[in-house]
């Protein structure tokens, strides 16, 4: 195997390669980064396993050649090694070369390595994914999506399942759910470019975070496609997959109550920054309750109280406020990472009494939901 | 031992077992190998890997060739996790990553293997951890776990698995394997006594300092009959320094039974060969008029309790010096 490459590009490659690659692993081969030469261009692949990420640099795209020379083959380098060699190197070009001892010789300008590589043969097989079975969809809806429900996803390993997103698509409907049991966020978004269906896909919420860091905002789409083990998001010259969370997930929907007896229809940021000064005084061991009561006409009275400390009270004028008297309390922070994750102007409150969940939308909207569950407080 | 016909002629029970069983594709979500050192338990784990994964298998063995294969012989396959304990046991970080993978689908197919290496160090409370997945195995997934000491194994664990026993190497077999390997008589009598595995006993027929431990271990045993009062001093001078490392008193402490065994079975007129005496007949009797069958069976108890109090961290100098004391009583 052999190639002369611009250096800036393999860097940059490199760079979003490493980003899955993990010191620590159980699998000695994942320490390395695969390298796979072909006629069209060269594939980087970084892996701890539970991520994988591909780049692709191609041989000539739009009349600038980024690779020459090229004598196809694959080997693994070591990752700890070749980042530092290939961004320290001297000259604009990189000349690799591998022998069949799997010997490797990186050259630019005067300074030459020789470095031992791994049998390429070695490396996991990523599932080969065929693009019938995917759709596209802009990045900046993707990552907004993941934004908006990946926060709730359960940190405790007690049920594994809830670590991750659920992600179905029916319907021309692609949906994302995250709960930890306590609140749930739901995200709905119409996709017209398929006929594609899919459900109880889930995703590691870790996955999703690395991602949403990843991808570039940009105008460009992404490609999904689902495997009965990964899912693969691709754009252009970058491949993310990650593996699923194994196990069915819950049934959500009958959590939603489809009627409501109190509705607040508010500002988003008044209320953020009402919460945030009342949570101050909130106490983190307690759950960081938050008391909200309805006060007659258009008021909202939000008081926080931890007896040690001290007590807040704040009232909030809001647009509307239909249906029963109410007082409620709630986890604040909860309330606070759902209200941010809407990204309208005004939100909607949904009361079914101080006992039952409650549900925030955008005010005019259905697309995002956020559920929260009260606490009882005596 | 690469293929099952290589393994049916040390274990021919359990490879049997195996066999009829991935013959008729009823294969179990546990096992449980247990057997001695060199036994041939990762043999038979690596097989059974092999066995689920190989693409080109031909009737029940594996090719060994294909890139499954190859990849599980040299470990990096990325659905069959190897767990070895890390120092002395099985620490929870192993446990806590090993759940998470089980949380996991599967990197290349759905099918997964995990490979427990000396199970019985899991702690407690690792192997309570570990039960959870013993329990409810998704379709996919067997668990091998591999032990020499099947006592400590919690019995909740046991009772979740399938248990093959491996039977222990034949003594016989194995000293002609190594005076085959070049190795005098005596020496293959007293390494077969000492480990099961082939390359160890070859090592440490040449290694110098085991020499010298054998023969301060001979000067010891006949300074209890000579020179008891310079018993102490032997200890402190020779045998402390020589014997450093936690594996070498224990190693130390084996021979020394061995020695005494030899006594025993001379009293009994067993015949065996001696393992670790090798003197004229004279010296041996001498030796067997000073030491009385019940003498010697209080010894060899005494001996046991030391290798216990070793593992238990007793201090080395303190182990031997109370051993040598109840050993004068």
């Amino acid at each position: 195997m052999k190639f002369i490459i611009q250096r800036d590009t393999l860097i940059s490659s490199v760079q979003d390669v490493m980003k899955a690659v993990s010191p620590r692993t159980a699998i000695p081969i994942l320490t390395g980064i695969k390298l796979v030469a072909k006629q069209h261009g060269i594939t980087l692949t970084g892996s701890d396993s539970d991520i994988s990420i591909e780049s692709y640099i191609p041989a000539e795209s739009d009349g600038i050649v980024y690779v020459e020379d090229i004598e196809e083959g694959s080997i693994v380098l070591q990752a700890r090694y070749f980042p530092d060699i290939i961004r320290k190197l001297p000259e604009k070009t990189v000349e690799i070369h591998v022998d069949d001892q799997l010997k490797v010789t990186i050259r630019s300008g005067n300074a030459e390595y020789n470095l031992n590589g791994l049998d390429a043969e070695e490396y996991p097989q990523l599932p080969q994914v065929n693009t019938d079975d995917s759709f596209d969809m802009p990045i900046d809806l993707l990552k907004g999506m993941i934004k908006q429900t990946v926060f709730a996803v359960s940190t405790m390993e007690t049920r594994p399942i809830l670590t991750g997103v659920n992600i179905s698509l029916e319907n021309g409907e692609l949906h994302f759910t995250a709960t930890d049991s306590h609140r749930l966020a739901s995200r709905k978004l119409p996709i017209s470019s398929t006929s594609l269906s899919f459900s109880n896909i889930v995703v590691p919420g870790k996955s999703l975070n690395e991602l949403n860091k990843i991808l570039n905002d940009n105008e460009e789409t992404v490609e999904i496609s689902v495997t009965n083990n990964q899912i693969l998001f691709r754009t252009k010259h970058l491949n993310f997959l990650s593996r699923l969370l194994d196990g069915t997930y819950p049934e959500t929907s009958r959590l939603i109550p489809e009627q409501s007896k109190t509705t607040i229809k508010a500002h988003t940021k008044n209320l953020i920054h009402t919460i945030d000064r009342a949570s101050l005084l909130a106490r983190e061991e307690s759950g960081n309750i938050v008391r909200l009561a309805t006060k007659g006409g258009e008021l909202l009275e939000i008081t926080s109280n931890s007896p040690e400390i001290g007590q807040v009270t704040e009232d909030l004028n809001v647009h509307a406020i239909d249906g029963e008297e109410l007082k409620i309390s709630f986890n604040s922070k909860y309330m606070l990472d759902a209200l941010r994750a809407i990204d309208a102007e005004d939100v909607r409150i949904e009361f079914t009494g101080a006992m039952r969940p409650f549900i925030i939308r955008p005010e005019n909207g259905e697309a995002i939901l956020q559920l929260i569950l009260p606490v009882r407080t005596y | 031992m690469k293929t099952w016909s290589d393994v049916s002629e040390v274990q021919p029970l359990a490879s049997k077992i195996l066999m009829n069983s991935i013959r008729k594709g009823r294969i179990s979500h546990a096992y449980l190998l247990q057997g001695e050192r060199g036994t041939g338990k990762e043999a038979i784990a690596l097989l059974l890997a092999k066995g689920l994964f190989c693409t080109n298998k031909s009737d029940v063995e594996p090719c060994g060739v294909c890139n499954m294969c190859r990849r599980i012989e040299s470990r990096n396959h990325p659905d069959v996790h190897w767990l070895e304990p890390d120092g002395q046991s099985i620490k929870i970080e192993q446990i806590k990553n090993l759940q998470k993978e089980f949380t996991y689908s599967g990197l290349e197919s759905n099918r997964k293997v995990y490979i427990i290496k000396a199970a019985d160090t899991l702690t407690l409370n690792a192997a309570n951890r570990i039960l959870k997945f013993l329990e409810e195995p998704s379709k996919q997934t067997t668990a091998i776990m591999l032990t020499e000491n099947s006592q400590s194994i919690i019995s909740t664990i046991r009772s979740r698995c399938q248990v093959i026993d491996l039977q222990p190497l034949n003594p016989t077999s194995f000293k002609r394997q190594l005076m085959d390997a070049g190795l005098q008589q005596q020496d293959a009598v007293l390494m077969s006594a000492l480990t099961n595995n082939v390359d160890d006993a070859i090592a440490w027929s040449t290694d110098a300092w085991f020499a010298e431990g054998r023969k301060l271990v001979v000067q010891l045993v006949e300074m209890f009959v000579h020179k008891p009062e310079d018993v102490f001093l032997f200890i402190h001078q020779h045998w402390i320094p020589h014997f450093k490392e936690r594996s070498q008193q224990e190693q130390g402490l084996d021979l020394l039974l061995l020695a005494f065994k030899d006594i025993l079975y001379a009293h009994l007129g067993s015949g065996e060969d001696t393992a670790m005496l090798h003197m004229p007949a004279e010296q041996l009797n001498q030796l067997v008029m000073f030491y009385s069958q019940q003498k010697l069976i209080t010894i060899l108890h005494e001996l046991l309790q030391a290798k216990r109090n070793l593992k238990q961290n007793v201090h080395a100098t303190l182990v031997m010096e109370q051993l040598t004391l109840q050993i004068q009583r």
